[in-house]
């Protein structure tokens, strides 16, 4: 006749549908969570998986491991062990001129479809070469060479065969037949010649080489990326080729792991914050909802329900309220995930992949499911606590305590005091309300702060100087090194660019080097400053830079790079914060007699330097290239100024830099041409300019390299969005928790004193009164907030993120703007809320609400 | 030892609330044998601790000092959640104010103690007792439907659906009217002789005290008086 009865299901699905206010409201709470939650791992796992993209294509392969030199007999032993998943090989047969090609390094190689594909170099249009007539190019390489992306175009280019660019150049033209999309973060681009072609060029170089004892480099993926250190080396054990040199690839390594454990660190952070957010508010409606039902339960208990059953009927409510809840918030929290994840990593170059890894829905429903349940512990424990004999007679005010302290006799009362003392009726859930309130104002006013700490103008100052900085080519070749003959900044390109309308001032940069003895008091200063145990420091990631060291301390020689500079430049060094030691006279400078050393990138802000600088003593005598200059001063190193890949043909020795004026350098030398060229214009002819240099790279010389202040600020633009973007994302969702929570507590704290209300009107008191005594209950609310807010703000914002932003692109600055605009919607939403539940409240007789048990 | 006849004994039973001046003494000492089958009425003003009694003897409550024997159970040795399951079994109560689950149909509501329980209900004899209570057209509603006299007769057809040893009933006509309150007390009385169930109730009402076998009279939380009637 009936089915059977589960008492507890039942009334599970029965008061379910009662409460569907409570209801709503937890379940947005659930789904804020699990959104939260999603987005985060999301982001976490993009982020993750992004960078491990970006280390595959700055290292040049997915591979897992790579051998430089290997025959195809030792690549077929290996191919043959059962750990070995697939082998690729490829023959270098020498590297293009790179003056042709802007600086780009291009190898000429023969390899496999699978080693192209590896190394991110498999033609995307068209196809690998076949006959030795062709050649498959990326765009990169396509775009130096001001050949338009065409299968069929013809290609020349000159190279050098074997690896190095020492030997005589041979000049070949091919038929493009393939071309991809470039890595601009890869060292090199690869241009596929045919295996016919590599036989004919092998036959034609030597002999020897050639009989099939040929050295390839290959690419190698075994089956399982867990430890591949340990794999290969046993592998190759195993098949007697232990003498090999093999690399695992940078991004399978450990390290990589916790490269990018640390990137998503924030995000970590941001989980736990979410996890309290949501604990707050959620555990603040079962609490509340318990309270409001407590003669519910009680009740319960009455007819035999025991504490399990209490209990797991509160855990079932909850659990319903995650079916619904949890699983918007993962759909929501996925597609805002797809939208930040691009934001994030808005600068970094390339297409970025968002991650669905089942993982971070299986994670985050878990994650946002323990933090429902965890809120729920407090209030169950309570309900299933709940004495059937005090539910017989219980009310909202059971729990309060009367408070020790004497109330005045025979005072008045005040709306105000009657306010002040409902407050405290459930001091835990006040309290609650305001902590949740004031965490979220708190997080907003310190994300604030910090992002707001972050300073342009320190930025890019130490990227550009300039309006405009245009470069030689050969500038940042750090491969082939710079050419002091350079002809991309040639006269007339200059003289036309400093004779535009509406630049402001220009500069120069001249550079070149020569090896010199140093003198006794420079050797004394570099000794001193060089210790022992800034030399192991420096071994420790660069050996062979404090080995060189160790070697200029040994042979007194250094490499000395001379800098003629004018203008901008000069104008920006010689500022007296860039000074170190000495001071600087124009008018002596420019007599030519006088010198400008270099020192080292020391902490501007740390005052002044205790020990001597690595560089020439201010007032000391130096001479350099048989002329004898007095040292002026030592200046700062401005990156702007002195960037930029050493001369060809620098000895490895460590280098000292020096500062002439350039019209002394160009007597010098005056073989060099012009190095850089600062340009600074007016606000309105910038974008002339702009355009000029867009016309001139794209048309007259596309290896001349541009650094516009412009784009470089908007770079940083995008790169703080997007760092303020989850900061604010957090905080703005805790924020909104606490108003839901202080929603949510007024709603029930006014509904279940319906009964208390229509006592005190019967007594009484005017709706007028009720209704102020009811805002002022909620301004007592907004009121402690804002204080708690502002006083633990301060101190956050003046101490936490004070330490917090020291240092790197950033000027702390005091600010408490967020807080200053969250406090009228505070106050005003203090005051609406206790106003619309009145309203509600007041649709009820007096005489119908007292009759309500 | 308890006679085979006494279904429930109490023995120094005290409930103090407060401390020093102001300690507030609901029960102050008080022994009570009730006998099985016996329908025993509780009278006395209001706070004289009629109901402090009546909860402690269900084991709602638990008593400052002293005991109480419920069949062979001494109550005050059960935790609260093994209370609670005695209570369920060997307890049936019936509330002023019915005490009826809003949400649950009225067949629900008599059942929920057993299905609590994880028994099964004996179809049969709930049926018996829906029928002499007239509910068996009532059983899909839910409470808010039904009239006070209605509702009171579900909740003492949920008392006795359980077959427990005692049904203990605090002022059980105390919101209805004269002729519903003689019909539900009528009810009452016929069922537990019919299914020979002890009853201990309190009331105001001398008419109803009247019926009972044995008139209990407390005040400041004393037994004054304690009449067995002879008919």
């Amino acid at each position: 006749m009936r089915q059977v009865f589960q008492p507890i299901k039942v009334l599970n699905s029965r008061t379910f549908r009662k409460n569907k206010g409570r209801n709503l409201v937890a379940v947005l709470a659930i789904i804020m969570t699990s959104l939260m939650f999603t987005t985060l791992f999301t982001l976490a796992q993009s982020m993750n998986r992004n960078l491990i993209e970006m280390t595959f294509r700055q290292t040049g392969s997915d591979a897992h491991i790579s051998f430089r030199s290997i025959t195809q007999e030792e690549l077929a032993q290996l191919a043959a062990h059962p750990d070995v998943a697939q082998t690729s090989a490829s023959l270098v047969l020498g590297v293009a001129d790179s003056s042709q090609l802007g600086g780009r390094q291009v190898e000429i190689r023969w390899a496999q479809d699978d080693y192209a594909q590896h190394s991110f170099s498999l033609p995307a249009t068209g196809s690998m070469p076949q006959s030795a007539d062709e050649i498959a190019l990326d765009t990169i390489a396509l775009d130096r060479l001001g050949i338009p992306h065409e299968l069929g175009q013809a290609v020349t280019l000159s190279w050098y065969p074997g690896q190095s660019s020492g030997e005589e150049s041979l000049t070949s033209t091919f038929t493009l037949c393939g071309f991809w999309e470039g890595n601009e973060s890869s060292y090199a681009s690869m241009a596929w010649v045919s295996q016919d072609f590599a036989r004919e060029q092998s036959l034609s170089q030597d002999g020897e080489t050639s009989s099939g004892a040929q050295s390839y480099t290959a690419m190698v993926n075994l089956y399982d990326d867990g430890r591949l250190e340990e794999d290969i080396s046993r592998i190759l054990a195993d098949t007697g080729l232990s003498s090999l040199e093999y690399s695992v690839n940078l991004a399978y390594s450990p390290e990589m792991g916790a490269a990018a454990f640390q990137e998503s660190i924030p995000m970590y952070l941001g989980m736990v914050l979410v996890f309290l957010a949501g604990y707050l508010i959620i555990y603040n409606i079962f609490q509340i909802s318990v309270t409001a039902d407590v003669q519910f339960y009680g009740q319960l208990k009455t007819l035999g329900t025991t504490t399990r059953q209490i209990k797991r009927l509160i855990y079932s409510q909850s659990n319903r309220l995650c079916l619904i809840g949890i699983p918007i918030g993962l759909i929501l929290g996925w597609l805002l995930g797809m939208v930040l994840v691009p934001v994030m990593m808005g600068m970094a170059e390339g297409e970025h992949t968002v991650s669905a890894n089942p993982l971070i829905f299986l994670g985050s429903a878990l994650f946002a499911w323990v933090t429902v349940t965890l809120s729920c512990l407090r209030p169950a424990r309570l309900a299933g606590k709940v004495s059937p004999i005090e539910a017989l007679r219980a009310s909202d005010n059971t729990s309060y305590r009367r408070k020790k302290t004497r109330r005045r006799r025979l005072g008045s009362v005040s709306l105000a005091s009657m306010a002040w003392a409902n407050l405290w009726r459930s001091p835990k859930r006040t309290i609650t309300v305001i902590c949740s309130l004031t965490l979220g104002l708190v997080l907003l006013s310190c994300f604030y702060a910090h992002s707001n700490s972050f300073d342009m103008d320190k930025y890019l100052a130490d990227l550009t100087i300039a309006d405009f900085e245009l470069d030689d080519a050969t500038d940042s070749d750090y491969l082939g090194g710079y050419d002091p003959q350079g002809t991309t900044l040639n006269d007339s390109l200059v003289s036309q660019l400093e004779s535009m309308e509406g630049v402001e001032s220009t500069g120069h940069l001249y550079s070149g080097r020569l090896d010199w003895q140093m003198d006794e008091q420079t050797y004394e200063n570099m000794r001193t400053f060089y210790t022992d145990e800034r030399l192991a420091d420096w071994a420790s990631y660069d050996p062979s830079g404090a080995q060189a060291m160790q070697a200029a301390f040994d042979s007194c020689e250094v490499s000395a790079v001379i800098w003629g500079l004018d203008g901008i430049p000069l104008d920006m060094i010689t500022q007296e914060r860039y000074i170190l030691e000495g001071s600087f006279d124009p008018e002596v400078f420019a007599s030519g007699d006088s010198i400008l050393a270099v020192g080292p990138s020391i902490d501007l802000e740390g005052g002044a330097p205790e020990e001597p600088l690595p560089a020439p003593t201010p007032g000391t005598a130096i001479e350099l290239g048989g002329r004898t200059y007095t040292v002026m001063a030592v200046v700062y190193p401005l990156n702007p100024i002195t960037e930029g890949a050493p001369q060809t043909g620098s000895p490895d020795m460590p280098e000292l830099s020096f500062i002439l004026p350039a019209d002394i350098f160009r007597q010098l030398w005056p073989d060099n041409t012009l190095r850089r060229l600062y340009l600074n214009a007016d606000d309105a002819h910038l974008e002339e300019i702009s355009s000029f240099l867009e016309e001139y790279t794209s048309s007259v010389d596309t290896t001349l390299p541009v650094t516009s202040r412009e784009t470089m600020a908007d770079q940083y633009e995008a790169e703080l969005r997007s760092s303020s973007v989850l900061g604010s994302a957090v905080s703005i969702v805790i924020a909104l928790v606490g108003v839901l929570n202080f929603i949510n507590s007024m709603v029930t704290a006014i509904v279940s004193r319906r009964r208390e209300f229509a006592m005190i009107q019967s007594v009484g008191m005017t709706k007028r009164q009720l209704c102020r005594m009811l805002v002022f209950e909620g301004l007592y609310y907004a009121a402690i907030t804002l204080a708690a807010s502002y006083l633990i703000s301060s101190l956050a914002v003046g101490i936490v993120i004070r330490a917090m932003v020291a240092g790197g692109f950033t000027t702390f600055r005091f600010t408490l703007l967020p807080l200053i605009l969250c406090t009228p919607v505070l106050l005003f939403f203090a005051v609406l809320i206790p106003y619309i539940c009145f309203k509600n409240v007041e649709r009820m007789s007096i005489t119908e609400r007292l009759r309500m048990e | 030892m308890m006679s085979t006849n006494m279904i429930l004994r109490a023995r120094g039973l005290k409930k103090y609330y407060g401390e020093g001046d102001t300690q507030v003494r609901a029960l102050d000492g008080i022994n009570l044998d009730i006998e099985r089958g016996k329908f025993t009425a509780i009278i006395g003003t209001s706070g004289s601790g009629k109901s402090t009694l009546l909860n402690m003897l269900g084991g709602l409550d638990t008593p400052s000092a002293g005991s109480i024997l419920v069949g062979n159970t001494e109550l005050s040795k059960l935790s609260s959640e093994e209370a609670t399951i005695f209570r369920r079994k060997q307890i049936g109560f019936v509330f002023q104010n019915y005490n009826l689950i809003p949400v649950l149909s009225v067949w629900e509501n008599i059942i929920f103690p057993i299905a609590l329980d994880g028994r099964k209900p004996d179809r049969k004899f709930i049926m018996r007792i829906v029928n002499l209570l007239g509910l068996e057209k009532k059983l899909d509603s839910l409470p808010g439907m039904l009239s006070g006299g209605q509702q009171q007769r579900a909740a003492i057809a949920r008392a006795l659906a359980s077959k427990p040893s005692i049904i203990l009933a605090d002022e059980p006509t105390g919101n209805l009217d004269t002729k519903t309150s003689d019909d539900v007390i009528g009810l009452l009385k016929m069922t537990s002789k019919k299914f020979s169930q002890t009853i201990v109730m309190i009331t105001h009402n001398p008419e109803i005290a009247r019926m009972a076998d044995c008139v209990i009279r407390i005040e400041d939380g004393k037994i004054a008086a304690q009449q067995e009637a002879y008919e």
